[in-house]
């Protein structure tokens, strides 16, 4: 291997840099999420300001008045994007956003799920649940909708 | 003390009778709960009756949560709570326990013993893993006096509409019920300073209501509240007994709150107004009167997804108090929390105090000083 003059500690600071912005773009590319519903919401598309209401516990229902409820992905960057990109707030923000709705008395936790084909197959057979999943993910069973 | 049970055990009971019907799973039974670990230092007075000038780790909180959700519309749970804080408290006690039927966003009850929905924070100032700060602004929201504030045996019927013409939406609230003050209520501490004590607390009829408008500029949201009531019960002075009656009760708020990213700016102001009868046998009836002026300002930065920082000034004035040091508290705060991840957290805040009005009592504090300094540490974990 050529020697481009770096000591061999700043040789790992570096490949542990090349590592880190790989996974960041891997982290990216992945996180292409799709909205899903049970097929029975009548709703086909949906306002993002719609979307953070239900998923924050302000509202159970999307604007054209289809009942909804929202189910979650426990962990993971499809969940980090979906929080960041339509709740407008961090992992921790917003289950901290929940437990203050939980412990008043002002709402029930979501349903969360380990992996995205659970989720997939709880919202196919479960009327108005409505969540989320990497849109590489085969989503037989619900609809996509589309976000304003 | 038989009110709770019989709540908590409707509550048990119905949940437990849709069990044959649905498998457990289909009833989204959830146990949620925390524990806090608080301690607090003082720099001159005691606070709320811990050795605080010693540094006092005498300020713990454990709380369950059962809920189950048979059906989307319909939440039933209930929450116990052991609460340790100096010798003002140290006991369990049922936080609520209640039927939510929701039949859709613009209508829904909820009756039991339930959250009193008042101001900003008054169904949430004791969650503690909800909150940034340590101490909300004690000129409205006082940590000996939450349980009286928090929660009725009664109901609440609550619901949100949608202004058209991109005009936001309009949340209401209206609750009514039995209000109870425990025997050991901070707000009572002034009076056990003085000698009488309210054996088995104060009870009475209480009804309000609240609004919040999310208005059309995104964040914003403003709001009122507004309560009044009659509360008696049996008072003691040594060997003699008699009446404690609170009349001409009100207490109204109206407060406003900003969120824009990671920046959040609140401010709230309160009025509370009351006239309090002592009837004690071989006296002549005395009365007097409470007219508390209170607001806050306050502002919170989300530093980064773990760390956020805040700051507030909180002021309270009895305008029908004797002019001097107990007439008013003014506050200074500065907050710091960190998360150590979705479940633990360590908090820290500092206060500068002036004015003794909130949480120093003669029961600990021989010399009660004009001004202190307090230290708070909090360490929870919540699941």
């Amino acid at each position: 291997m050529k020697d481009f003059g770096v000591e061999p500690m700043n040789q790992r600071v570096l490949f542990f840099l090349v590592f880190l912005c790989c996974g960041l773009f891997t982290q990216v590319s992945a996180a292409q999420v799709a909205v899903i519903a049970n097929p029975g919401v009548k709703a086909s598309e949906v306002s993002s300001a719609d979307l953070r209401d239900v998923f924050t516990g302000g509202s159970s229902s999307f604007k054209d008045g289809s009942h909804v409820t929202p189910v979650l992905l426990k962990a993971g960057p499809v969940n980090d994007e979906f929080l960041t990109r339509y709740v407008g707030k961090s992992d921790a923000a917003f289950r901290v956003g929940w437990r203050s709705l939980l412990f008043s008395g002002q709402g029930v936790m979501p349903r969360s799920f380990d992996s995205e084909a659970a989720l997939i197959e709880y919202v196919a057979h479960t009327p108005g649940a409505v969540g989320y999943v990497s849109k590489s993910s085969p989503h037989e069973g619900v609809k996509v909708l589309s976000v304003r | 003390m038989i009110k709770r049970l019989v709540i908590a055990a409707a509550v048990v009971m119905a949940t437990a009778s849709f069990a044959p019907a649905q498998e457990v799973d289909d009833l989204n039974i959830q146990v949620h709960g925390y524990v806090t670990q608080g301690f607090v230092y003082t720099t001159h007075n005691n606070w709320n009756t811990t050795d605080s000038t010693d540094g006092s780790p005498a300020w713990s909180e454990a709380v369950v949560n059962v809920s189950a959700q048979p059906d989307p519309r319909l939440h039933i749970a209930v929450q116990g709570r052991y609460f340790l804080l100096g010798t003002l408290t140290n006991q369990i006690t049922l936080d609520w326990a209640q039927f939510d039927y929701k039949r859709n966003d613009y209508f829904g009850v909820r009756a039991g013993k339930v959250k009193t929905p008042m101001g900003i924070f008054n169904e949430t100032q004791d969650i503690d893993p909800a909150q940034l700060w340590i101490l909300l602004p004690q000129s409205i929201y006082p940590l000996a006096s939450r349980n009286s504030d928090l929660s009725i045996y009664g109901g609440v019927a609550y619901g949100s509409v949608r202004m058209g013409g991109h005009m936001g939406k309009l949340q209401y609230r209206a609750f009514g019920g039995e209000r109870v003050l425990a025997s050991n209520d901070g707000y009572f501490q002034n009076l056990r300073d003085a000698g009488l004590t309210v054996p088995n607390g104060i009870s009475g009829k209480t009804g309000g209501g609240s609004a919040r408008w999310e208005t059309p500029v995104r964040g914003l949201m403003v709001g009122a509240s507004e309560r009044s009531g009659r509360l008696n019960g049996a008072i003691m002075a040594g060997p003699d007994s008699g009446t404690i009656k609170l009349s001409q009760y009100r207490q109204t708020w109206y407060f406003a709150k900003y969120e824009k990213d990671r920046l959040s700016l609140t401010a709230e102001a309160s009025r509370v107004q009351v006239k309090v009868d002592l009837d004690l046998t071989g006296l002549p009836p005395s009365f007097f009167l409470i007219d508390d002026h209170a607001f806050y300002v306050m502002g919170s930065w989300r530093i980064t997804s773990k760390l956020s920082g805040g700051l507030y000034f909180g002021s309270t004035v009895d305008h029908k108090a004797d002019y001097g040091d107990a007439r008013y508290a003014k506050d200074w705060a500065l907050a710091a929390r960190y998360d150590f991840n979705s479940f633990l957290y360590a908090k820290v805040e500092q206060h500068w105090i002036d004015g003794t009005d909130i949480a120093f009592y003669a029961v600990n504090n021989d010399n009660i000083q004009p001004n202190t300094k307090m230290t708070l540490l909090k360490m929870g974990v919540s699941f």
